[in-house]
């Protein structure tokens, strides 16, 4: 939901400093339906109210239709886990016509939060990718 | 500039923050203490770990500097409200 551009600023701070629209959306494909669903919560927390993000389990199908629901118009990037998870993330971005759907080489947890804030700032699909697979540099030690 | 009490720059703030500065053209680095982070960097400024109080120090270059330290500085100062 967006406020009018004549409301008075409220409890989103910054939302007036980064006015976006069409924004890149995120799929999250685990193995277990609860941790797709935690992530995707956490990644909205971090990413605000207009990024849509999307969390399944694995299965092919519903894989695909929760591409469809991401979508607004400037793409999908889609992050897996493993085993069947990412097999079916494979499979739904394989069958997915042309290139506005991603599956991001990039740690699951870590790469949901990196295109979740990306995508918030509503840059393009290349760079909301980018952001995914650059979790992988971010060391914990 | 200083984190109000009882704000860490983690989940939401930080999200806040980070959109924010990415609305901006210059290079802006934060620091907390002995880390320090590229401020559009949401796994990097989470990775700062800075609990409420802290100080940070922000560094920005380029054709917008000035207003992206404003900027980030309201936004900080907004958390608390």
């Amino acid at each position: 939901m967006r406020r009018p551009s004549a409301a008075p600023p409220s409890v989103e701070p910054a939302l007036h400093c980064a006015e976006v629209q069409g924004l890149v959306g995120i799929v999250l494909v685990s193995r277990s339906d609860r941790l797709a669903r935690g992530l995707a919560d956490l990644a909205g927390q971090v990413a605000g109210p207009d990024v849509r993000i999307e969390a399944v389990g694995a299965a092919g199908e519903r894989v695909a239709a929760a591409i469809a629901r991401a979508d607004a118009g400037a793409g999908v990037v889609v992050l897996a886990d493993v085993e069947a998870a990412l097999d079916a993330a494979r499979e739904a971005v394989g069958r997915s016509a042309g290139d506005a759907v991603r599956l991001a080489d990039a740690p699951l947890v870590e790469g949901a939060v990196a295109a979740a804030v990306t995508a918030a700032t509503g840059q393009p699909l290349d760079a909301v990718a980018a952001a995914a697979e650059e979790a992988h540099d971010v060391g914990k030690r | 500039m200083r984190l109000p009490d009882g704000v860490a720059l983690h989940a939401r703030p930080a999200g806040l923050f980070v959109r924010t500065a990415a609305g901006f053209k210059s290079r802006i680095t934060v620091a907390a203490g002995e880390k320090r982070s590229d401020a559009k960097s949401i796994l990097g400024v989470l990775a700062l770990g800075a609990e409420g109080g802290t100080t940070l120090v922000l560094t920005a270059e380029g054709e917008d500097a000035g207003l992206a330290v404003a900027a980030l500085t309201a936004c900080v100062g907004a958390f608390a409200e």
